[in-house]
């Protein structure tokens, strides 16, 4: 990538990052959620050049299967062609630019455009060409208006990931721990993991960032979800923040490792997942260890984890697990689509009984995702209170707990605001916004990860 | 048991009351309307007649998580419900479809209104209810509101019951 100029300086001293290790503190300019130049910014250079998550394999399990999908606001079709690879395309027509397929999903051989009737195959080549003797006589022709492949799609455990820039590095680079950590979540099944139907498509008034920051944050958990907590301790659950911790994973990726604060269907018990389950949690273990050995057994089910891949992935591997995806709109909106990811071949009452347990969570109608999506709207309300020039010493968000922490070289708790300021440090870099950095940080970043075979404790 | 006749106008009343108890946030009083055991579910908006057993949801309630949601929708702590939103429904196209042994099966077309810090989102779609004939009333089996939108608007989450 040539050399940027930065994005409109807007914060005091023209940082949008303002981070000091002598007074402990870091904080991030709120036109960054704001401001419609800084989203601009965001899809030219997060957006076009980044690996950006399209989709797990199951969803288009057979040849012919498609989906189409909107990613950093390009229509995309997301298939599986004739000889089984998996493509993405983007959706519209080489003729005109029509909308290819106006159908969000299907099983096809022939993608046809209704306006002139031009078809191409699910491998892209262009199919039909009507009324082609009035179009040149060569092949080089026909060739020219084959569908447009997205420029890179690169396939890890099965999530599907492209970039609209051919010169990004490979995927497995761009993941770097991360993809470890995609990796457990794959191993949970014995016979594979599969995304199932019924996916949650929702929208908030609220900017994309504000959905990474929350999902990386510990903190606001108790008081947030007060009554989802609540709940539990009614069946018989305690929640603890405590041997919790937030990982660096590099690359503007996060992950908390948390411990005991939710049961894990079929790998750790808790009381509302009946006695029937119970009992199918030791065979199952046995299972994994059978499978996996102990420590890599251990690692897969002892502790939940909640894994962002920057810029658009979250995978929530809790009670059960959640694939989640942030579209951005608008400084001011986005899209969400969530899949519940399951065993495959799991007795019919274990799959029930995680659907049921999932979307009490998550989603915008469980027990605690809405105060969630409330928590980013109301932050993208509030922060209209100090903008422009009215109070631009207090136009800042604060993030940082924990700082005192981390700077004695102690783990980041995950009640500490520690993920998300490597978020925000990768996203300036990424963004070519100005970060001023008083005091010295300390010197070794938190490892990338725990380490292996001890998750987190 | 053989169950009564029941009258197109005796689930219109069942569902209006109901429209009602939830518009004005009664929802103690809304809970007695379903019957212990009873579910509550919301399909997504790509829902091809999934049941929840095999499909991702919106909500997909048991007996136990429809108390646990009426409880937390009663506490100050249900941040996305504080303040409550303000909601109006209507209720139309109201079918009969089939008695079983106790029960019978209802549709329903809705439209709901709801008004919350200065945003004004609009739900559509048909209610599916299973409802058991008690000799005195009705009450939910299960309760099944199935949204036509394409998808949730910005804003539009399912925080209060659909």
């Amino acid at each position: 990538m040539a050399q940027q100029t930065p994005v409109r300086p807007l914060g005091a001293a023209g940082a949008m990052i303002d981070e000091d290790w002598e007074a402990l503190r870091f904080r991030v300019h709120r036109s960054a959620y704001r401001d419609p130049e800084v989203f601009r910014t965001e899809v030219d250079r997060i957006w076009n050049h980044t690996w950006l998550y399209l989709g797990h394999e199951t969803e288009i399990p057979k040849a012919g299967d498609f989906k189409t999908r909107t990613l950093g606001g390009r229509p995309l079709i997301f298939c599986r062609d004739a000889d089984g690879q998996v493509r993405a395309f983007f959706n519209a027509c080489t003729h005109r630019g029509t909308v290819l397929c106006r159908h969000s999903e299907g099983n096809t051989k022939f993608f046809q455009c209704f306006y002139h009737a031009w078809a191409f195959s699910n491998a892209g080549e262009l199919a039909a060409l009507p009324g082609d003797d009035a179009y040149p006589d060569d092949p080089a022709f026909r060739a020219s208006m084959a569908l447009r492949q997205v420029a890179r799609l690169q396939i890890h455990e099965g999530f599907v990931f492209v970039a609209f820039d051919p010169d990004v590095p490979d995927l497995l680079t761009h993941l770097g721990p991360a993809a470890h950590y995609m990796s457990l979540t794959a191993k949970i099944g014995e016979h594979g993991m599969t995304t199932l139907p019924g996916v949650q498509l929702y929208s908030v008034k609220g900017n994309w960032k504000l959905a990474v920051e929350n999902a990386m944050d510990g903190y606001h958990f108790a008081p947030t979800h007060n009554t989802f907590v609540g709940y539990l301790r009614e069946t018989g659950f305690a929640v603890t923040d405590d041997d919790q911790y937030a990982y660096d994973l590099g690359g503007g990726h996060g992950l908390l490792v948390l411990t005991g604060h939710n049961g894990r269907i079929g790998m750790v018990w808790e009381p509302r997942f009946g006695d029937e389950e119970k009992t199918r949690t030791v065979t199952k273990r046995r299972e994994l260890e059978a499978r996996l050995g102990p420590e890599l057994a251990a690692e897969v089910a002892d502790a939940s984890r909640i894994l962002f891949v920057f810029p658009n992935l979250l995978l929530f591997d809790l009670e059960a697990l959640t694939i989640r995806q942030l579209e951005p709109v608008a400084a001011d909106r986005t899209d969400v689509r969530a899949w519940q990811f399951v065993e495959v071949g799991e007795p019919e009452s274990v799959r029930a009984l995680r659907i049921k347990t999932m979307v009490s969570f998550v989603g915008p109608g469980g027990l605690a995702t809405p105060d969630d999506i409330e928590a980013y709207e109301a932050v993208q309300r509030g922060i209209t209170a100090t903008a422009d020039s009215v109070d631009p010493a207090h136009d800042w968000s604060d993030m940082s707990r924990g700082m005192a922490n981390e700077k004695q070289g102690n783990q980041g708790r995950s009640i500490d605001e520690g993920a998300m300021r490597s978020f925000w440090r990768r996203w300036a870099e990424v963004v070519g916004a100005s970060t001023s950095v008083a005091g010295d940080p300390p010197a070794g970043t938190p490892a990338a990860g725990p380490a292996s075979g001890g998750a987190g404790k | 048991m053989e169950s009564r006749e029941v009258t197109r106008a005796e689930v219109e009343d069942f569902l209006y009351r109901e429209a009602q108890l939830l518009d004005e946030w009664r929802l103690d009083e809304w809970l007695t309307l379903i019957e212990p055991g009873g579910r509550l579910e919301v399909p997504t908006t790509d829902w091809a007649g999934w049941d929840a057993t095999t499909a991702g949801y919106f909500v997909a309630d048991d007996y136990e998580l429809i108390q646990a949601r009426v409880k937390r929708l009663k506490s100050r702590k249900a941040h996305a419900e504080n303040p409550h939103s303000r909601t109006h429904r209507m209720i139309s196209n109201v079918l009969l479809l089939e008695a079983g042994a106790e029960t019978v099966w209802i549709s329903a077309n809705f439209l709901i209104h709801r008004y919350r810090d200065g945003g004004a989102y609009t739900y559509v779609g048909r209610y599916e209810h299973v409802l058991k004939v008690d000799p005195d009333g009705l009450r939910f089996r299960l309760r099944r509101a199935v949204p036509v939108m394409e998808s949730m608007d910005p804003g539009a989450r399912l925080s209060f019951i659909l």
